[in-house]
């Protein structure tokens, strides 16, 4: 349904992102690695990528820290490539605490309702494509359906609450994404 | 297959919205090379062939930790069409399972920059199982293979470290004996306003293997002009809700209107003909009101 077909601008864009993405770093084309028989095999490799982690910089003690999804430097970004037009699932585990390297003390953090922009159209976290769902929660993201070049991304902000005698240490905790597509 | 455009009414200013993004979009993929491929999608096994095999691909310029690991998990819906593949590691219940009786070699890799390694699986089904398809999700799950995390002597503050884990659950099916794939649709729901026609249709598979197929649905105004068409790609194991949206652009359409919805296994061409087992097809219309 979201195939520009009428529109030669869309369209040319299209043919030149494909290109981009093939003879770009992301090495899509390469999937050659498949069993090896059938170009259906290879269109619908699937790879989710962790661009960028969520980055809470400097924290004070008893300053809760936010970080927004529309922060270039800072949201956490997930970039997802697949086959044109398939819509996939994805489900993110998120932490709960940060916890410091020797397991005694621990750093709250959360993720509201509305922390989680989806979007399948070219984009940053501050400008986000017209293919971006809004604001979503992150702890159950609706599936979506990736763009025309087979991609979508996923930004994340978050919040951590440290306590006012939180230690000075370094925290940390795995954010999870796991992708599927739903049609298969 | 004819596609209609029902989104051209925005698709000029999109455009040119789409190009002066372009270069940032660019940079961000231009990380894509930070994960791990995995090929084919989908790992079909039979009691004939109890073997599987996936590979896997490091395409960075960094070494990456690679684990795999066998769930369940299967497409779900809610009642407003919405769908969910939600992993279980233990207590699965389902007797379409296969997640305890598949074994994978190696469970854990270490990918130097550009190596390529095959995973394989073996399936060691229960004797006497019923015929037809039972159903698992491997998971690989990638992380960077050196990971920094500050000593504690070097820490002065509070310091976060937020570690993306990236997983791509894919679709594994043993197949055994007779197959049949049958699909029943026992609700449509139409939803009409303005600008939109949603359409909510819930199927049940009466087979003993996924339905795997394409749902299609086309608007028609009173004079069977086409006004718009939505397709998905079907994969129903039990009860399954899709939601279609149809927009309505402007036009000159005259009411009443119409949805066309055709089922069926054609049209797939990410299934591979070996793999497809023919379906019933189901075709109906309903009055939009």
């Amino acid at each position: 349904m979201r195939l520009f077909k009428n529109n030669s601008a869309i369209g040319s864009l299209a043919i030149l992102v494909a290109v981009v993405l093939v003879f770009s770093g992301a090495n899509v084309g390469a999937q050659d690695v498949a069993t090896g028989s059938a170009t259906a095999t290879v269109l619908t490799v699937l790879a989710v990528v962790a661009s960028q982690a969520l980055q809470f910089g400097d924290v004070m003690q008893g300053v809760r820290k936010a970080i927004a999804n529309n922060v270039d430097a800072s949201s956490g970004i997930f970039a997802i490539t697949g086959a044109s037009l398939k819509e996939v699932s994805a489900y993110m585990q998120l932490p709960d605490y940060l916890w410091n390297s020797t397991n005694e003390d621990r750093l709250v953090i959360s993720f509201s309702a509305t922390d989680a922009v989806i979007d399948t159209l070219p984009g940053t976290p501050t400008a986000p494509g017209l293919g971006n769902s809004g604001n979503v929660d992150p702890h159950n993201l609706p599936e979506f359906q990736l763009a025309n070049a087979g991609t979508g991304s996923i930004y994340l902000g978050g919040t951590v609450w440290p306590t006012v005698d939180q230690r000075n240490a370094a925290y940390a905790a795995d954010i999870i994404l796991t992708v599927a597509y739903t049609g298969q | 297959m004819e596609w209609k455009n029902c989104l051209n009414i925005k698709a000029g200013r999109a455009g040119r919205r789409v190009l002066v993004l372009l270069p940032f979009w660019l940079f961000v993929v231009a990380d894509l090379s930070a994960g791990v491929l995995v090929a084919p999608t989908v790992v079909y096994m039979s009691d004939r062939e109890r073997t599987g095999r996936i590979t896997v691909q490091n395409p960075s310029d960094e070494p990456k930790e690679v684990s795999v690991y066998v769930s369940f998990g299967i497409p779900e819906s809610d009642s407003l069409g919405g769908v969910r593949i939600t992993l279980a590691d233990s207590a699965i219940t389902d007797p379409r399972s296969a997640a305890d009786w598949i074994k994978v070699f190696p469970r854990r890799l270490i990918l130097g920059p550009g190596e390529t390694q095959v995973v394989r699986f073996v399936a060691r089904p229960p004797k006497d199982i019923a015929d037809g398809e039972y159903w698992a999700r491997i998971v690989i799950r990638a992380e960077h293979g050196q990971t920094t995390i500050p000593s504690a002597n070097q820490v002065d503050g509070i310091v976060t470290t937020l570690n993306m884990v990236m997983q791509t659950a894919i679709a594994l099916k043993f197949r055994t004996g007779n197959l049949v794939s049958k699909l029943e649709v026992y609700d449509t729901r139409i939803e009409p306003s303005d600008s939109l026609v949603q359409v909510l249709v819930s199927m049940e598979n009466l087979g003993n293997v996924s339905y795997v197929g394409l749902l299609t649905s086309i608007l028609y105004d009173a004079n069977d002009r086409q006004i718009c068409q939505d397709n998905i790609d079907l994969a129903v194991y039990r009860k399954l809700t899709r939601n279609l949206n149809l927009p309505i652009p402007e036009g000159d359409f005259q009411k009443p209107y119409r949805v066309e919805i055709a089922i069926g296994n054609e049209g797939r061409k990410d299934v591979r003909a070996e793999y497809a087992i023919p379906g019933n097809r189901i075709e109906y219309g309903l009055a939009v009101e």
